[in-house]
């Protein structure tokens, strides 16, 4: 029998703490970047075998926390004491050494190994100095199958999903006799499926007596997974709750001080003329899509990953080629074939990816807002140095971003300023159609509000929006008209909150 | 700027930055005058750094052209072999009694259209620049060898092989034509949108395509650029040595991308400027030349050259992991 518990065995010796009682305790824990405290003094225990979730805006100290516990960075004062005694937990391989370990949202493994390689690397089998591939493959493949994976360990890692790639990770940690597990925004990237899957691993990884730490912005599965939460707003604990003594309202009150009707800020305005309208249009992973959008209105597109979306608005935007169908532009019929000629129409995409498509990160967060306007900058051959920097300083201010200056390079900014840097540069460019494709995934919740806010103004303003989004509460409540999508076909469509949110599940699932 | 405390702790790049490792850099190259002013009798002699400045004002050229491709992440391995290819054109255009500024018009041409046909395979047939730069560098030199027959094109023109050796205000014209070649450069790179483009494009192509720049246009710049800088050199080659040599000009793409990367331009593409590559070219040039002087055996060149860049570019990663 090679149950994950056996493997797990394999490497620790058993619990010396008792389920319930502390196993890490941090006193006074503090990490100061010369005179920012990106942590102030936090107490915080943690209890054997429990699921410990921490929730907080972005900058609010989460990522700090994580490099301190798995020996990222040092600590600049205060104590850590793992299972009663004192630790320094100065290096990743003292953490590790100790069973401590993260799954990251983004995937650190081995993209061109196989599934087996990428769960055995820095740890493989060897006999007389050579790797034993195919012991490693089977026990691989044992601990897959035990799991409830339904995944080919000799497979390629690149060939699966970025959900599966996550289980891989977190099936690699769960092997490593880890006794103390972070996962930090797991489900990011994920189908509800594969969320699911993941959330089985987890439940089970506890009731094998693993310490879970659960990082999300999402509210419910925080409530779902956890049973303490424990909360954290600029750099301060602010508190620890138990799950079933505290609700959504008081933990978002307590990350930002503001409540949740005034995160989901919808205003209805006077709907105006059409924008844009769509007939059967049909192109690279979708089919036959008609909609239209009016001036002053949301219209949200929600559906699974994958179900089409981000392909129509790509295809509308005219990066991918159409196959068949038509667009009308304020009522003209119009060939939209390349980027520029959607922008000139007065389309704006913020896309699904800030990453790969959306920001050039290692260059000044300057350079990227006025990436769509250098030819309006542009006095004849060279730019105007004075309008450059306004243009980008307006940008910075009108949204908040949080940045000394223009200069710093987008990557050094979190998931929330840079999504504003992405929207910073549509606005310096100005459109009818802005469409937002997964705007406020890593997205804290402050920012969030922020953002729709700002969905407010440019309706205001006569624009119309298309909102994508795998995040129902979102779509849901945002919506003038939301459309659902399923295999790269529109599959229905509903007005402000005429459907349940049960409803449209079903519809986009196709059960 | 009054620097306001922010819940993350974000570099800021300070302006002087780039300034201060010119600087460094500058500071190395005079050092280097210097020291080999004190060791040796005869480089302060106006004859050695006529030849220095002749000498480095070629590779400087090609380090240029050659950073707007690295920049957009891509690399030109075939600016030697059109250095070479340039010369034999010129050369072959004389003999055959075309007229010297026809001749040279046609060479240039030829440079760009070497250049469109690089981007053409990587933007078109997908191909790595690396294969298709790789593949033009045997190529051009085996169709010069043919054309020339294996042998050298000597040139008989006066007004274009005494160019090289003129003067003007006491400095090489060669010197001087780094100066053409580098203001317009310093131009379209650092003050133009176009240069800003070959940035966004190094550094994530699909974000600067989705924020309406054309990506193969300015890929097709960054080629043409670097071939027409070459094809330019390939001339004052020729003028230099009076004669056309398919296989003249060995090795420089080395020396081009050597002087870049020493100049601080990184090979993940998005970092560069047109300074740094220049001094690194005189750098490069100093040090080949000093060993000369000091009698160094010049196998022992070519390892101080690859020392060299280890060193540089280590002080530069350390330069940029400190600023994180």
């Amino acid at each position: 029998m090679t149950g994950l518990h056996d493997i797990t065995q394999l490497h620790a010796e058993g619990h010396p703490v008792a389920k319930g009682q502390p196993i890490l305790e941090l006193r006074g824990l503090q990490k100061k970047y010369g005179a920012v405290e990106a942590l102030k003094p936090a107490n915080i225990t943690f209890l054997s075998g429990e699921i410990h979730a921490i929730v907080g805006e972005n900058g609010a100290g989460k990522s700090t926390l994580i490099k301190l516990l798995t020996g990222v960075i040092r600590r600049t004062s205060g104590e850590v004491f793992w299972c009663g005694q004192p630790v320094q937990l100065a290096t990743p391989t003292e953490a590790i050494a100790r069973g401590i370990n993260a799954v990251h949202q983004e995937v650190v493994l081995c993209r061109h190994l196989t599934v087996a390689a990428n769960m055995f690397l820095g740890d493989e089998m060897q006999s007389r100095g050579l790797m034993r591939k195919r012991a490693m493959t089977e026990a691989a493949q044992a601990v897959l199958n035990d799991l409830g994976f339904n995944l080919p360990a000799a497979a390629m890692l690149s060939d699966l999903t970025i959900g599966q790639q996550q289980l891989v990770a977190t099936a690699r940690a769960a092997m490593r006799g880890t006794q103390f597990l972070i996962f930090d925004e797991p489900t990011a990237y994920l189908t509800r499926q594969e969320s699911a899957q993941l959330f089985r691993l987890i439940r089970r990884l506890q009731d094998e007596g693993v310490t879970i730490v659960y990082i999300s912005h999402r509210m419910e599965e925080v409530f779902e997974l956890a049973d303490r939460v424990s909360v954290l707003r600029d750099g301060t604990h602010v508190g620890t709750r138990l799950i079933g003594e505290t609700n959504d309202a008081e933990l978002i009150s307590m990350m930002i001080n503001r409540t949740i009707e005034q995160i989901y800020h919808k205003e209805h305005l006077p709907i105006g003329e059409t924008i844009v309208e769509t007939r059967g249009l049909s192109g690279p992973g979708f089919e036959n899509v008609s909609l239209s959008v009016k001036a002053g209105e949301i219209v949200g597109l929600y559906g699974l990953i994958g179900a089409g979306r981000s392909e129509f608005a790509l295809g509308l935007y005219g990066r991918q080629p159409l196959s068949a169908g038509e667009v009308f532009w304020q009522g003209n019929r119009v060939t939209i074939d390349n980027e520029r000629k959607a922008m000139d129409l007065g389309i704006a995409l913020a896309p699904e990816s800030r990453r790969d498509q959306g920001l050039c990160l290692n260059l000044p967060i300057g350079l990227n807002i006025n990436l769509p306007v250098f030819d309006r900058l542009s006095n004849g051959l060279t730019i105007n140095r004075r309008r450059e920097i306004e243009n980008a300083d307006r940008q910075i201010s009108d949204l908040k971003i949080k940045t000394p200056s223009r200069r710093v390079l987008a990557s050094a900014m979190s998931g929330g300023n840079q999504q504003k840097i992405v929207i910073g540069k549509w606005l310096s460019h100005g459109a009818k159609l802005f469409i937002f494709d997964e705007p406020t995934v890593g997205v804290d919740v402050g920012t969030k509000a922020e953002i729709y806010r700002l969905f407010a103004r440019l309706l205001e303003g006569g624009a119309g929006i298309i909102l994508i989004s795998s995040y129902l509460p979102e779509v849901y409540e945002l919506s003038d008209r939301l459309h659902v999508f399923r295999q790269g076909k529109l599959v229905a469509s509903h007005t402000y909150r005429s459907a349940s949110h049960e409803e449209v599940l079903t519809q986009a699932i196709g059960v | 700027m009054s620097v306001e405390t922010t819940t993350e702790s974000a570099p800021v790049p300070k302006k002087g930055m780039n300034i201060l490792f010119g600087l460094i850099l500058l500071g190395l190259l005079l050092l280097l005058w210097l020291l080999l002013g004190i060791f040796t009798n005869s480089f302060w002699t106006p004859n050695n750094i006529s030849n220095l400045l002749r000498q480095g004002a070629m590779t400087a050229i090609l380090a240029v052209g050659q950073t707007f491709v690295i920049i957009t992440a891509g690399i030109d391995l075939s600016v030697g072999a059109v250095v070479g290819f340039a010369s034999v054109t010129v050369a072959w255009l004389l003999a055959a009694g075309v007229p010297l500024w026809p001749a040279m018009a046609i060479t240039l041409l030829i440079g760009v259209l070497i250049g469109a046909f690089h981007a053409f395979g990587i933007v078109r047939m997908g191909l790595p620049a690396f294969i298709i730069t790789l593949a033009t560098l045997t190529s051009l030199r085996g169709i010069g060898l043919l054309i020339t027959n294996g042998s050298t094109i000597s040139i008989s023109n006066d007004a274009f092989t005494n160019f090289s050796r003129a003067d003007f205000l006491g400095v090489p014209s060669l010197f001087w034509m780094v100066l053409v070649v580098a203001i317009p450069a310093y131009i379209f790179l650092h003050l133009s949108r176009w240069g800003r483009y070959l940035f966004a494009v190094g550094s994530n192509s699909e974000a600067a395509r989705l924020s309406g720049v054309n990506v193969n246009r300015t890929i097709y710049l960054a080629y043409i650029l670097s071939s027409t800088c070459a094809a330019f050199v390939g001339l004052l080659l020729a003028s230099r040595i009076g004669i056309g040599n398919a296989t003249q000009a060995e090795g420089w793409e080395l020396q081009a991308i050597a002087s870049s990367v020493i100049g601080g331009t990184s090979l993940f593409g998005a970092v560069g400027s047109v300074h740094g590559p220049l001094i690194g070219a005189f750098i490069l040039a100093t040090i080949n030349n000093g060993a000369n002087l000091l009698n160094v055996n010049s196998f022992w060149q070519r390892i101080i050259t690859g020392a060299l860049i280890i060193v540089i570019v280590y002080v530069d990663q350390l330069r940029r992991r400190g600023a994180r």
